[in-house]
């Protein structure tokens, strides 16, 4: 790879004017770079902390900030999201989308000394992503098989085209890992789970539990000069408050996916050490949702659904809630989908001037009046524990669908409990919980509203029990169709036709935020942003 | 000889009792709702039934309860406290990896508490109703009323962020490779803010209690009968009533004892202080349940031995005690 101009992250009023521009048009924006210098250790806080490193079995977000620095995947994206080389170095899609061949980078090494060939990428593929990565099922559900016609050459046969499949081939998603070292036995069991051997440019070194993580420089590493920095500390600091404190004392010097709380960050931004951006988010946007369990007799009624949709300001949760870190949701889709082509806004719109008033009407139509004291009926609100904006969101939610004669009960669990609750007994009325998109529809946004992932016991699926055969085809379709033009007019369709009907309401797409200490560059060079190696980044003295 | 009759038979009258404990925190932890499985495949996203059902499979959550019991009470007699499959780890080397941090903190925390406060009860009770007496109840009462939380914050605040003498949190500083006394200073450094946190509560309550049991101890007539002797006001003190009056004072801190193993969530948590609390904190979080048992097995341990040293102690301050 060439070593491109340096990235310096967006400054502050890059944050604040342009958070949801397109990334590509921030990475022109950047201020000109200094002279990198090697040497140094980089501590980022990773939080909560990881509970395993088995990243190849396990996708728990705060996993890849640790691992993506050992493991590397076949791909990484550009600013555009277009596929980019890493340890596929080229590739070809043949005519029927049928067959992918990827030629591999040559000379890379494992951490362990053997060499990398096309036999780990068969291994790391067919036994090992494709029977215990829980994405699996979906990402690789058309692979049948990845031929090895010789060791610098992987050759992926699927069963149907996936379009989707070339979005998902970086180290966060399936990372390559070494056959040698996992032949032979069970991938949930074997050693290095927690002693990751990858190729990557920092290798693993020791983990403190309860405290750090120490990565050490690959000296072997393939991509000659990288990495800048000698080590990377990840380190665990419970408190929110506490995390804060070491970024402003520079103990700390990144903190990525919001580490520390939306009412600091202003705070943080003053400081004259710290900048911040909100760039490295691209592929992993998250949106806040609420999920109607349509079981329930009164939520069964579309127009219920409709005037819980219509009863929110989802402006005023950005902005009082979320402080301005986040932007209103239309649909089922995030608006990072826009540059693809697949987000459209225009759907059945629920911010209209008159909103409050549609939505006494239509709990009327529904055959709800009010009663005595004005209550139409009461509901349960499943309060998320990932996190305190989330029950500040309850109180607000609380208070909004009161307007319209709902009283909401909020009810707040751990994460164990709201799991069995609202996924294996389907015992809530509403839910609030956020998802992550993924970086195609396929990955993070079917398995909500698919009448096939109606599933019992599995986590973060469709329990709303939404079964809309329209949707279910139109999403069949998109998932094979290889024109972008005709998958997004599909996407459209979807969109318009789920918001019509709401299985759920979408409040806001939530935007992360990066906090880095000055000294530190070039630490977000991608929209992969912290699940992205830290190769290029370096400290100055 | 009789002192250690009394201690065998404590000893005895212990073993029943960890059992028990053993048995009740296998069942009650089960109440709880959802399983390590469901958390796990729950932090993963849409993980599929397969992979869920491969997880349980592996924690062994597939297996009758009957089974799971008797292999836990099995394992637990030969001191195996088996495998956390969250953590990848034997639930020996995280808990013992956690102790030492814990014991480390809470022992300076109490250890202190308990030596400052007797003294600062001392001196209240002497100096009672003097301005002394007034500013060490007054300092008492508002170290007693701060949360540990809050006080840890404003620490952080005061001492690492503005006036940058101490670092904000963690045990030591990573990747310097301190060794020897360097080291000693490095981790010294650290436990400054959370052992005084930890310890500002426990000093106030101690002060409290020295001053109370010194003043009813003046009015004694062993007192009486001393200062009829014409001993000094000094002898009488430290060499009769401080004795007696440190009792009510030990009993409390034998209480409090159960807590030095259990750590603080609390202020580890805001210190980032690789200790017990948060682990225990995690596992409960988690539903780790092999975790979960391991620390409270240890824990009960460690909260029977100390009691035992407390009753010892108890026995050398009054003989009295053991018949």
């Amino acid at each position: 790879m060439a070593d491109t101009a340096s990235i310096r992250p967006s400054r502050r009023s890059v944050l604040l004017a342009s958070a949801f521009a397109a990334a590509a048009a921030n990475a022109e924006a950047q201020t000109p770079a200094r002279t990198p210098v090697r040497g140094g250790t980089m501590v980022m806080i990773v939080n909560p902390e990881p509970s395993t490193l088995a990243t190849y079995a396990v996708s728990a977000g705060n996993i890849p900030p640790v691992t993506t620095q050992i493991y590397e995947g076949l791909l990484t994206y550009d600013w555009d999201l277009k596929p980019a080389p890493a340890l596929a170095k080229s590739w070809e899609i043949s005519e029927d989308a049928k067959t992918i061949t990827f030629h591999l980078q040559e000379g890379v090494t494992f951490h362990n000394g053997q060499a990398f060939t096309s036999a780990d990428v068969q291994y790391s593929f067919m036994e090992v992503a494709k029977k215990v990565n829980p994405n699996g099922p979906v990402i690789l559900a058309e692979l049948e098989a990845v031929e090895t016609p010789d060791p610098m050459t992987a050759v992926f046969k699927l069963a149907n085209p996936a379009p989707y499949l070339m979005m998902t081939l970086s180290a966060n998603n399936i990372p390559v890992i070494c056959k040698s070292v996992f032949e032979g036995t069970a991938p949930l069991n074997n050693p290095t789970a927690n002693r990751p051997i990858g190729t990557g440019p920092f290798k693993f070194g020791e983990w403190n539990r309860g405290q750090y993580i120490r990565l050490d420089r690959n000296e072997r590493y393939w991509k000659p000069g990288f990495p800048l920095l000698n080590r990377i500390i990840a380190r665990f600091i419970p408190d929110a408050a506490t995390r804060s404190a070491a970024l402003e004392t520079g103990e700390a010097h990144f903190a990525a996916y919001s580490a520390v709380n939306a009412a600091d960050i202003r705070r943080m931004q003053a400081n004259p050490i710290l900048d911040s951006t909100t760039q490295g988010y691209a592929m992993t946007a998250a949106t806040s949702v609420l999920e109607f369990n349509m079981r329930r007799p009164n939520l069964a009624k579309k127009e219920v659904r409709q005037a819980i949709c219509y009863a929110i300001d989802r402006q005023f949760i950005v902005d009082n809630i979320l402080y301005g870190f986040a932007k209103p949701a239309v649909g089922p889709l995030s608006s990072v989908f826009a540059g693809q082509g697949f987000f459209t806004d225009q759907v059945r719109r629920f911010d209209v001037p008159d909103r409050l008033d549609i939505a006494n009407r239509l709990m009327d139509e529904a055959g709800f009046p009010r009663g005595p004291n004005g209550v139409r009926m009461s509901l349960f609100l499943e309060i998320n524990s990932f996190g305190e904006q989330w029950l500040r969101q309850g109180e607000y939610l609380k208070q909004a669908l009161a307007q319209i004669g709902i009283n909401l009960t909020l009810r707040s669990e751990d994460t164990a409990t709201w799991l069995r609750r609202c996924y294996t007994d389907y015992d809530f009325d509403i839910n609030e919980p956020f998802y992550s998109a993924g970086a195609d529809p396929v990955v993070g946004v079917h398995r909500h509203y698919v009448s096939s992932a109606i599933r019992r016991g599995t986590t973060f699926v469709n329990n709303k029990d939404y079964r809309s055969p329209v949707v279910d085809q139109l999403m069949d379709a998109a998932t094979r169709e290889l024109v972008p033009a005709a998958r997004a007019a599909l996407y459209h369709q979807a969109q318009q036709v789920m918001v019509e009907d709401c299985p759920g309401a979408w409040l806001c797409e939530v935007q992360y935020v990066s906090i880095f200490n000055k000294k530190l560059h070039d630490h977000t060079i991608g929209p992969l942003g912290a699940y992205q190696a830290f190769e290029r980044a370096w400290l100055e003295r | 000889m009789r002192r250690w009759r009394y201690f065998g038979y404590r000893l005895l009258f212990a073993l029943p009792v960890v059992f028990g404990i053993l048995v009740l925190n296998f069942f009650l932890i089960r109440l709880a709702p959802g399983d390590a499985a469901s958390v796990l495949a729950g932090e993963s996203g849409a993980a599929s039934p397969e992979y869920t059902a491969l997880l349980r499979e592996k924690f062994g959550l597939d297996q009758p309860l009957a089974v799971q019991f008797f292999s836990y009470i099995g394992n637990a007699l030969r001191f195996d406290l088996g495998y956390s499959f969250r953590n990848d780890a034997p639930v020996f080397e995280l808990i013992l990896a956690r102790l030492g941090p814990t014991l480390l903190l809470m022992l300076t925390a109490f250890g202190s508490a308990l030596a400052i406060g007797t003294l600062l009860g001392l001196l209240a009770a002497v100096a009672r109703n003097t301005w002394r007496d007034a500013v060490i109840s007054v300092m008492t009462l508002i170290c007693y009323a701060t949360p540990a939380f809050w006080l840890g914050l404003m620490l952080i605040v005061v001492f690492a962020v503005n006036l940058n003498w101490l670092p904000t949190s963690g045990f030591e500083d990573i990747g310097q490779g301190y060794e020897g006394w360097e080291r000693v200073v490095d981790i010294g450094r650290h436990m400054v803010m959370p052992a005084s946190a930890l310890g500002l509560f426990y000093l106030a309550l101690y002060t409290r209690v020295m001053r109370a049991s010194m003043l009813e101890q003046t009015g004694m007539d062993y007192v009486v009968t001393a200062r009829a002797k014409g001993q000094s006001e000094g002898r009488i003190m430290f060499g009769h009533m401080l004795r007696n009056a440190f009792l009510p004072v030990l009993t409390m801190a034998g209480v409090q004892a159960g807590n030095l193993i259990g750590g603080s969530v609390v202020v580890e948590t805001v210190f980032g202080w690789p200790g017990i609390g948060t682990l225990a904190f995690n596992a409960l979080q988690s539903r780790d349940l092999n975790l979960l048992l391991g620390i409270f097995f240890i824990s009960a341990c460690l909260v029977v031995v100390i009691n035992l040293i407390v009753e010892l102690l108890y026995v050398s301050l009054d003989p009295r005690i053991q018949t």
